[in-house]
């Protein structure tokens, strides 16, 4: 397997100069007073949600990637994980290409 | 011999003979010969025997299609002998034979077919269940092609060999190419596509499997007349251009994603010798890829179609014609196209007598080739087909028969002879098109799979569109070149339009024949059941009608259940032909079903190439000899080699002994060092930091602790507050390279401004510790040591020696009176020798990490992944007290977490153990680690590291590390047990399994905290006097020295003392210069200055009066002083220049990182192809200002290089790299020039590079 990744200081890299940092969720979610004692519950469940449930759906999806190989910089980009290809914000890919690498069987 | 008189296209030099061995026979063949060629004229006709049956197999084809030409050679088996040029000397042995090829003693297994029909093994040889073990053993011995010694050598690749000279000759390298058009294949279609691409200026790299070009061409005759002559002008005009390059005898792979080609290259008469190498991998990141692949023959199939002498009519007619090898005495030809007929044609005019000619297609023959034929007088029959061979050894005879529905079927002809030329006419070579994924279709013309949909960026042209006049053949390549370089971006819009014009008044795609096996034999035999479809693992027509009969009926499933394609053959032999074997079994139309999917490698290169050079890349510390010198044995932490032991006493006693009574040293450099300041550095650190970090503060080192997001505790360290907004903290040395990641990733959406340096590799850290440790420190040092002035966990910045500044940590982790100083990485050896010296009188010795776990797991110090893991929160090791719970602001990483889980019941928490003593012999037993082999004896009564705490018949938890303790006197250890079990007092029933045993033992909970719980000898000097402030150091400091992370292996033969440094200006071997710079050399530049700069603004900060670039990897070079810009806040700041390096400006935003890096300056006419072997990024990328940065990884290693011109290039990287790294780019780079040379050399560059002037000059100055 391989495919590159812009990196918005470098350039087109390999992906293995890259660390994943997981598809893009959002802040941590405020570690409040006022939520805790509301709802104890609620907030270790929004915790929860934020810090481990991923959809994990083959669809083009806005992701953090570190170039650790390279200048160092956290960035996010969109990518389908189903074609291993850029893909435009929103989901649409950059090129109509389909999966490349004979895969499958 | 069986040598034709010389031809002109012959590739053999007859005036060089060339002396080889073949099964211990000594025989002889040419310069330009390959193995095959070479075995075939000198008469062998058997090359080895197949992999099931053990059936004779000659020389079906000269590609290395499969594995019947398998040979081992000088000892490395699965050699293709189709493709390996012959050498000098060579010994070849046959394979997957007992005794001689031609009378194996297992060629009995080729009666016993009956009993091994398709599946047979999964189906049958399992019941009943001792039997599949059974069977399982006698398999292995039988199965597998070839012998691999691997205990032979240590070299990668390297075997026995019957020449010890020549052990180890697969030696594997790697280089990577970078081009806007990639052309695989350098016929006449593909030297046409590179043309046109190289013509538009455009990077062009053309990879051809032969060593020469030209396709077929560079053998066939027509009419008397060799066709080579149509392309050489298409070569020539190749080898002009510039921006192309032609990578002869190198054959494709595969193509990856977003177009990265794969191969290998293989030495010999397309190639030169690269070093000792005999073959390298490839690897071409192409904009755009022309695959020019040709077209291969399809096997035709029938009974006994492998027996020697079976052969394709490429590999008669190449045989013939480009080695001078007469292929056989009698030939029949049973083919389906008109290049089989050209071949009879050929053949016969050179000689060999032709007797007969079947065509499978009744119509559609070249009138000029059947005249030929008849001219010939060779007995030509169209719509006939070979039906089986006769002969067991070998070819004796011929069938041939007329094909159902061609005319009435007459009597079958038996035509007697050693040679038969077999072929059911050409196939696309669809196999590196199929791993980008292209899209095939049987298509009724061709009777083949042909293209029908292209991936993106992807172009075909040529014999692979089965395209065979050669104007076609050039003109489809020249628009496959022209639409390639339009994807580049290039303007082609009118010659395109024109190509394209041109190519439909050419003559389209041959016609084909849709015959796969040879018409109905005789009733002797069963259907197919001698007739193979795969040689590799002889897979038959009767095979594939079994697999469908059992259901397996589509080519895919047959071909894993019959085992059909899965061998070298792959797609080649098989291929095509097993789709439509399936098709024809299952009564359906030849495009019924999909040929199977190609996978790379889809030309098999050696397993050594693969696998690369493999250089073992590793971080060394400054103090690496040193302690080497002492006895260390290392082992690998992380990316770093560490001192293990300094004995054979794997329980370190001494060591142990030492420190707790004495004084010892510690190499702990790998511990992760960091820099962090700004208006918003406090805010990251109570982001990552579990504590409440606004606490730290100057001169004081505060413990805390890094969580992640489920309150797994993943780091320890220290922070000390350094300045208003500024601090300096450690990692772990596992973490140290994680860390700036993890605080940029934590605080990734807040826009903080903070800036984070790694010091790891920058700053040495040595430990003094023991009772001893202040009377040693004080002998090098003039601070006051007392405990008032510097009490435990004090900081201190102190002076060393004469004048190396130290930050002096005052810590415990072992448990004694111990001083960690930080010192320079290129002043460690300096500062370790002065405490060395001063400890002398002590008895200082070193110690390791061994004795260092035994002293802090006593003092119940946890190490993080050893007393903690994935289920276990800061909270359950016993550290909850470091969390600053009522923070709930800051966001902390993992606060959340351990607030959910900090009531939870049924948690792991960690407690310590007391072994209780079975033996009653108060502990004074051989104790058990890790690192201590079980004897007999110990092993019923000692747990060890990893032994199950047990509860009833549950685990309940496990013993993390535990010791004999010679200062307790009993056995401790610390261990993860559940909640209910951690009870002060309570006993746990340990378990472990040891091989085939298994011990039991009983262990007392209790404080995991077993020597000095108190803290006492970690708080209070135990004797002496301190000396006090002001008093000068005792021992008379010598002048310090600094050292540079790279030795070179060369003698100095003039060296100048700069400011502590030792700089070599030149080596002995720099003693005739005048050419260096026209290879290359690798200077080391460590000893100059640098700077990271790091500014919000760094545009605004101008550091040392310069202009920092617009745009990150933009490079300005002014007043000896290069300016590299990183990325958006971060610029590095080289010396380059040869007067006085300036001073750091003040200010927070500078670090000196001349300690950080490595610095090395390639030079030298050869640089790019230094490089290309090293490293995949694109450094000489054309129409890029130079100069310009780019950070990336060489070797593996992360660099930022400078390309200052093409034959300049600077590169720095970690320190601790530095010594594996060199010896890595010295011999990745020797087979072009690369040696050491000395400063000088960069020297006399700079000026003559800073003006844009050539190094050429220099080179001639000298």
């Amino acid at each position: 397997m391989t495919f590159r990744l812009t990196c918005p200081v470098c350039g087109k890299r390999d992906v293995y100069e890259f660390t994943y940092g997981g598809p893009e969720r959002g802040p941590r979610p405020a570690e409040g007073d006022a939520a805790e004692r509301a709802d104890p519950g609620a907030a270790a469940e929004a915790h929860f949600r934020w810090a481990q449930f991923r959809m994990n759906r083959p669809d083009p999806r806005e992701e953090w990637w570190y170039h650790g190989a390279g200048c160092g910089v956290w960035f996010s980009t969109w990518r389908d994980p189903a074609t291993n290809r850029e893909a435009r914000p929103g989901g649409a890919e950059t090129s109509g290409n389909e999966a490349s690498g004979g895969d499958s069987s | 011999m069986s040598r034709l008189p010389p031809s002109s296209t012959e590739r053999i030099d007859r005036s060089r003979p060339l002396g080889f061995r073949w099964c211990g026979r000594a025989l002889e063949g040419f310069e330009g010969d390959t193995v095959a060629s070479a075995l075939w004229g000198a008469g062998v006709r058997t090359l080895g025997r197949s992999f099931e049956y053990h059936r004779p197999r000659g020389l079906y084809d000269l590609e290395g299609e499969g594995s019947s030409q398998l040979v081992s050679i000088d000892g490395v088996p699965n050699q293709s002998a189709g493709t390996t040029p012959l050498r000098e000397g060579m010994a070849v042995g046959a394979q997957n034979v007992r005794g001689d090829p031609r009378f194996d003693a297992l060629g009995f297994l080729d009666r016993l077919d009956r009993f091994m029909p398709a599946g047979f093994y999964y189906r049958l040889l399992h019941r009943p269940a001792w039997a599949a073990r059974f069977f399982q053993e006698r398999m292995r011995g039988l199965a597998g092609l070839g012998v691999l010694r691997p205990d032979a050598a240590d070299r990668p690749g390297a075997v026995e060999s019957a020449e010890p000279d020549r052990a180890g000759a697969v030696e594997a390298a790697e280089r990577y190419l970078h081009a806007d058009v990639a052309v695989v294949g350098g016929g006449p279609a593909g030297m046409s596509a590179a043309l046109e691409a190289g013509r538009l200026g455009l990077r062009v790299c053309l990879f051809e499997r032969r060593p020469w070009l030209g396709g077929h061409l560079d053998w066939r005759v027509r009419d008397g007349r060799p066709l080579a002559g149509e392309v050489s002008a298409l070569a020539d005009r190749l080898g002009r251009m510039e921006s192309v390059r032609v990578f002869r005898h190198a054959p494709a792979t595969g193509i990856w994603g977003e177009n990265l080609l794969t191969g290998f290259q293989l030495a010999g008469p397309g190639a030169p010798l690269d070093g000792e190498r005999r073959e390298w991998h490839w690897e071409c990141r192409a904009r755009a890829i022309v695959a020019a692949t040709g077209s291969i023959e399809r096997p035709l199939v029938f009974e006994h179609n492998d027996r020697p002498g079976v052969m394709q009519a490429d590999t008669a007619i190449r045989l013939a014609r480009t080695y001078g090898v007469r292929p056989g005495a009698a030939a029949a030809f049973s083919v389906a196209d008109d290049l089989g007929i050209e071949a009879a044609v050929d053949l016969a005019a050179l000689g060999v007598e032709v007797r007969v000619v079947a065509d499978a297609r009744r119509e559609g023959h070249d009138p000029e080739l059947v005249d030929a034929l008849s001219a010939a007088g060779i007995d030509f029959r169209p719509g006939w087909a070979a039906t089986r061979v006769r002969g067991r050894g070998r070819v004796r005879g011929v069938e041939l028969a007329v094909r159902a529905g061609s005319g009435a079927a007459g009597d079958p002809l038996r035509v007697a002879g050693d040679l038969l030329v077999a072929s059911a006419g050409r196939q696309p070579d669809i196999g590196v098109l199929s791993c980008a994924g292209a899209r095939f279709r049987h298509g009724e013309r061709t009777r083949t799979f042909e293209l029908e949909r292209l991936p993106p960026d992807v172009f075909a042209a040529g014999g692979v569109l089965r395209l065979t006049d050669l104007e076609a053949l050039t003109c489809s390549g020249r628009i496959a070149g022209l639409q390639a370089a339009a994807a580049c971006g290039a303007s082609v819009g009118s010659p395109l339009t024109r190509e394209r014009a041109r190519l439909t008044d050419l003559p389209g795609p041959a016609r084909g024949s849709s015959i796969v096996r040879g018409p109905a034999a005789g009733r002797r035999l069963a259907p197919g059941r001698k007739a193979f479809l795969d040689f590799d693992e002889d897979g038959t027509w009767k095979n594939a009608a079994q697999s469908a009969a059992y259901g397996f009926d589509v080519p895919e499933l047959a071909k894993r259940f019959g085992n059909f394609g899965l061998g070298p053959g792959q797609y080649r032999v098989p291929g095509q032909n097993l789709a439509m074997a399936m098709a024809e079994i299952a009564g359906r139309p030849a495009g019924s079903f999909p040929a199977t999917t190609v996978r790379p490698p889809v030309i098999p290169p050696s397993l050594a190439t693969l696998a690369g050079p493999n250089h073992d890349i590793h971080k060394r510390t400054p103090l690496h000899e040193d302690q080497a010198s002492r006895g260390a044995v290392f082992r690998r932490a992380g990316p770093w080699l560490r001192a293990r032991y300094f004995s054979a006493d794997r329980q370190c006693l001494e060591e142990i002994r030492n420190v707790r009574r004495n004084v010892g040293l510690l190499d702990s450099s790998p511990l992760g060092k960091f820099r962090i300041w700004g208006p918003d550095a406090l805010r990251a650190l109570q982001r990552v930091y579990i504590s409440d970090m606004t606490r730290t503060r100057s001169g004081h080192c505060t413990y805390s602790a890094m969580c992640n997001d489920t309150g797994n505790i993943i780091d320890d360290g220290i922070v000390v507050r350094t300045g208003k907004d500024e601090f300096y903290f450690t990692t772990s040395s596992n973490r140290a390279g994680v860390t700036v990641e993890w605080l940029r990733f934590h605080t990734r959406y807040d826009g903080w401004d903070y800036n984070l340096v790694n010091l790891t590799d920058a700053l040495a850290s040595i430990n003094v510790a023991g009772p001893n440790a202040r009377r040693v420190l004080g002998k090098i040092t003039g601070a006051d040591l007392s405990d008032e002035a510097f009490p435990y966990l004090g900081c201190r910045e102190i002076e060393v020696g004469s004048g190396v500044a130290a930050r002096c940590l005052r810590l415990g982790f072992v448990g004694e009176l111990s001083y960690e100083l930080h010192v320079r990485a290129s002043y460690a050896r300096y500062v370790w020798h002065l405490l060395w010296e001063a400890g002398s009188e002590y008895g200082i010795r070193p110690f390791g990490l061994e004795a260092q776990n035994c002293l802090r797991a006593e003092k119940g110090h946890v190490i993080i992944g050893t007393e903690s893991e994935q289920r276990v929160t800061l909270i359950d090791i016993g550290m909850g007290w470091l969390w600053d719970r009522e923070d709930t602001a800051s966001g902390k990483v993992g606060a959340a977490a351990l607030r959910h889980c900090e009531g939870q019941s049924g948690r792991l928490k960690l407690v310590g153990l007391r072994v209780d003593d079975p033996a009653g012999d108060g502990g004074t037993g051989t104790a058990r680690g890790v690192a201590h082999r079980p004897t007999a004896r110990d092993v019923a009564h000692r747990p060890g590291d990893g032994a199950l705490v047990v509860d009833g018949d549950r685990i309940a938890g496990f013993v993390c590390t535990t010791r004999h303790s010679e200062s307790l006197g009993w056995q401790y250890g610390l261990a993860l047990v559940e909640d209910r079990l951690a009870e002060r007092g309570r006993s746990l029933d340990l378990y472990e399994s040891l091989g085939r045993r298994t011990a039991r033992s009983t262990a007392t909970v209790v404080p995991p905290h077993f020597y000095d719980p108190r803290g006492q000898r970690l708080r209070t000097a135990p004797e002496g006097r301190p000396r006090r402030s002001g008093e000068p150091p005792s021992q008379a400091a010598p002048a310090a020295h600094r050292r540079s992370p790279v030795r070179f292996d060369a003698v100095p033969s003039r060296t100048r003392h700069r400011a502590g440094w030792k700089v070599v200006l030149d080596y002995e071997s720099d003693r005739a210069p005048a050419d260096a710079l026209r290879r290359a050399r690798l200077v080391d530049l460590s000893h100059r200055a640098r700077w990271d700069v790091q500014h919000r603004d760094i545009r605004t900060l101008r550091p040392f009066g310069l202009d920092v670039p617009g745009r990150p990897g933009e490079v300005a070079v002014r007043d000896g002083l290069m300016i590299n810009r990183m990325n958006g806040t971060q610029t590095s700041v080289w010396h380059v220049g040869s007067g006085a390096a300036p001073t750091m400006p003040d200010g927070p935003h500078y670090t000196d990182t001349t300690d950080s890096q490595a610095w090395l300056a390639l030079l030298g006419d050869s640089v790019p192809e230094v490089l290309e072997r090293v490293t995949d990024l694109d450094l000489f990328e054309p129409g890029r200002a130079r100069p310009f940065l780019i950070q990336g990884p060489i070797l593996r290693v992360p660099c930022q290089v400078v390309t200052w011109r093409r034959d300049a290039v600077l590169l720095a990287f970690s320190r601790g790299y530095a010594p594996t790294f060199v010896e890595a780019l010295l011999e990745a780079g020797r087979p072009a020039g690369l040696r050491a040379a000395g400063e000088r050399i960069f020297a006399d560059s700079v000026e003559a590079l800073d003006t844009g002037a050539g190094l050429g000059s220099i080179a001639d100055a000298t």
